[in-house]
């Protein structure tokens, strides 16, 4: 099971996410902007980041570029979690090192569960977009 | 016979009816010579452009008309309107970005005429229209279906996730009653999410915005996620919806994999939506030599034969879908044929009414 670091500003959505991915014996956890992020990033080492773009204080795209610069592990997986398809946000980040993007509300938990295993195992990681 | 106007009689007064003309265009024109030296250029040319007539009369096209990328690079004179015009002889009609004298940028159209004589080109006309405001609307206009997006599909996830949270036990036992409800409220909330996405995705097919992020994509993940997607929709109507992954379950496509996802997502919400209960949605990929090709079937009402000329037009729906299922748009399919080309793909049907109809969809590898 993985390490996996949730990066959104809707604390619904984050809860709901925290509990789905708890109960498939991942070890969670949350952040709500790019700020608590990076510094919840000095003591947990996710295997896998979920990360939502528009948020208040600093925003995903802000986050990955500060991450990119600092982090050591150029191997954790990214997985943009969005309700902004096809915009200049996505492909940004996608230019950033996203791994994957996927749209929140078309979305159901069994399919964000398998998406997740899908990155971490790499078959995904460049399966998308 | 006489005729209706004056023709000019002489040479001169051709050539002042001409400069006449030129001079009174709305929009930026210049004339060159078969070298492509500036021989005229009028008023509102010299206005967009903040030059004098002075110095461009006699002047090198390419060199004095200052052409730049978004990134402020120059475009190569191989890719200048003009120089496209000369050498295949054919009207060019594209948008650009001019420079001013004073170093900023103007959006702008640009349509350039090669003026042919007796086979060989003599000179050119190119005729610019400044689109400084449309460009500005365009932004507005992209920037609000970004926010719009947004904000209309944040409520949408929470209302879904928690649905299904619900229905899969996460806050403990539901009834069956209490099922049913929530795959109502589901089914809601998916109709409202295609409804979304049908009308972002057409706003921005039709202003241009239509962004493809091209990578490499394993598209049988993608349609077993369509599936699942697709399973609750398909069970309250008691269809049986199949996808038989082929064995090589490896094939990669380079290709969007959301507008994918919205393309095949689209092909089955059809298919499952005009089929009687009780009825079959199978979907196929097969790879071929330079392209995959991907079906959806089912057996369903059927496209009329009159109707299917006109079955990927805007709001196009047919009778006999108009008078079963009254929800649609008619925006699915001109979207889906949209992305298609956009995505360099092709797409085509086969239907026979009251039996089925398949739907081709292929992408170049």
């Amino acid at each position: 099971m993985a390490n996996i670091l949730i990066v959104e500003d809707d604390k619904d959505l984050n809860n709901a996410y925290k509990i789905i991915l708890e109960s498939e014996n991942h070890s969670v956890q949350s952040a709500f902007n790019g700020k608590e992020a990076l510094e919840s990033l000095k003591t947990f080492k996710p295997d896998l980041i979920l990360l939502d773009l528009l948020m208040p204080i600093m925003g995903g795209l802000e986050f990955l570029k500060q991450y990119r610069q600092t982090s050591k592990h150029p191997d954790v997986k990214v997985l943009i979690f969005t309700n902004m398809e096809n915009s200049p946000e996505v492909s940004e980040a996608y230019s950033l090192g996203a791994d994957r993007c996927i749209i929140k509300s078309w979305t159901a938990p069994q399919n964000l569960s398998r998406v997740i295993s899908d990155t971490l195992s790499g078959r995904a990681a460049s399966a998308t977009a | 016979m006489k005729p209706d106007i004056d023709i000019p009689a002489t040479i001169e007064e051709q050539q002042v009816l001409a400069e006449a003309l030129f001079t009174s265009i709305g929009e930026g024109a210049i004339a060159t010579d078969e070298f492509g030296k500036i021989t005229r250029i009028n008023p509102r040319a010299l206005d967009i452009l903040g030059t004098s007539k002075k110095e461009m009369i006699g002047a090198w096209f390419p060199k004095k008309i200052k052409s730049v990328k978004e990134d402020g690079t120059p475009v190569s004179l191989i890719d200048r309107p003009i120089t496209r015009a000369f050498l295949t002889g054919k009207i060019i009609t594209e948008k650009g970005l001019y420079v001013h004298k004073d170093g900023h940028t103007i959006p702008v159209t640009i349509t350039v005429s090669p003026v042919i004589l007796e086979g060989k080109p003599v000179g050119a006309i190119e005729v610019f229209r400044d689109i400084t405001v449309e460009a500005e609307v365009d932004k507005l206009k992209s920037d609000f279906i970004s926010l719009a997006s947004h904000q209309l599909r944040t409520p949408l996830s929470a209302i879904k996730t928690y649905s299904h949270m619900l229905i899969d036990g996460y806050m403990g036992e539901v009834s069956s009653a209490q099922k049913k409800s929530l795959r109502t409220i589901i089914a809601g909330t998916n109709r409202m999410n295609e409804l979304i996405s049908t009308l972002l995705n057409i706003t921005r097919l039709e202003s241009g915005n239509m962004v493809a992020n091209i990578k490499e994509v394993y598209p049988v993940r993608l349609l077993e996620e369509i599936v699942k997607e697709h399973a609750l929709s398909a069970a309250d109507r008691d269809i049986h919806l199949i996808f038989k992954a082929p064995k090589s379950s490896n094939l990669s496509i380079k290709t969007d994999a959301l507008l994918f996802k919205e393309i095949l997502s689209n092909l089955v919400s059809n298919a499952i939506k005009y089929t009687p209960e009780g009825g079959k949605v199978s979907l196929h990929v097969k790879k071929r030599r330079y392209d995959v090709l991907f079906s959806v079937a089912d057996s369903g009402v059927g496209i009329p034969k009159h109707a299917q000329d006109q079955i990927f037009t805007k709001f196009f729906r047919a009778q006999n879908v108009v008078r079963q299922e009254t929800s649609g748009t008619g925006l699915g399919l001109y979207l889906v044929k949209g992305i298609v080309d956009a995505l360099d793909g092709k797409i085509w049907f086969e239907s026979q009414e009251g039996k089925g109809t398949v739907f081709y969809v292929c992408l170049p590898k």
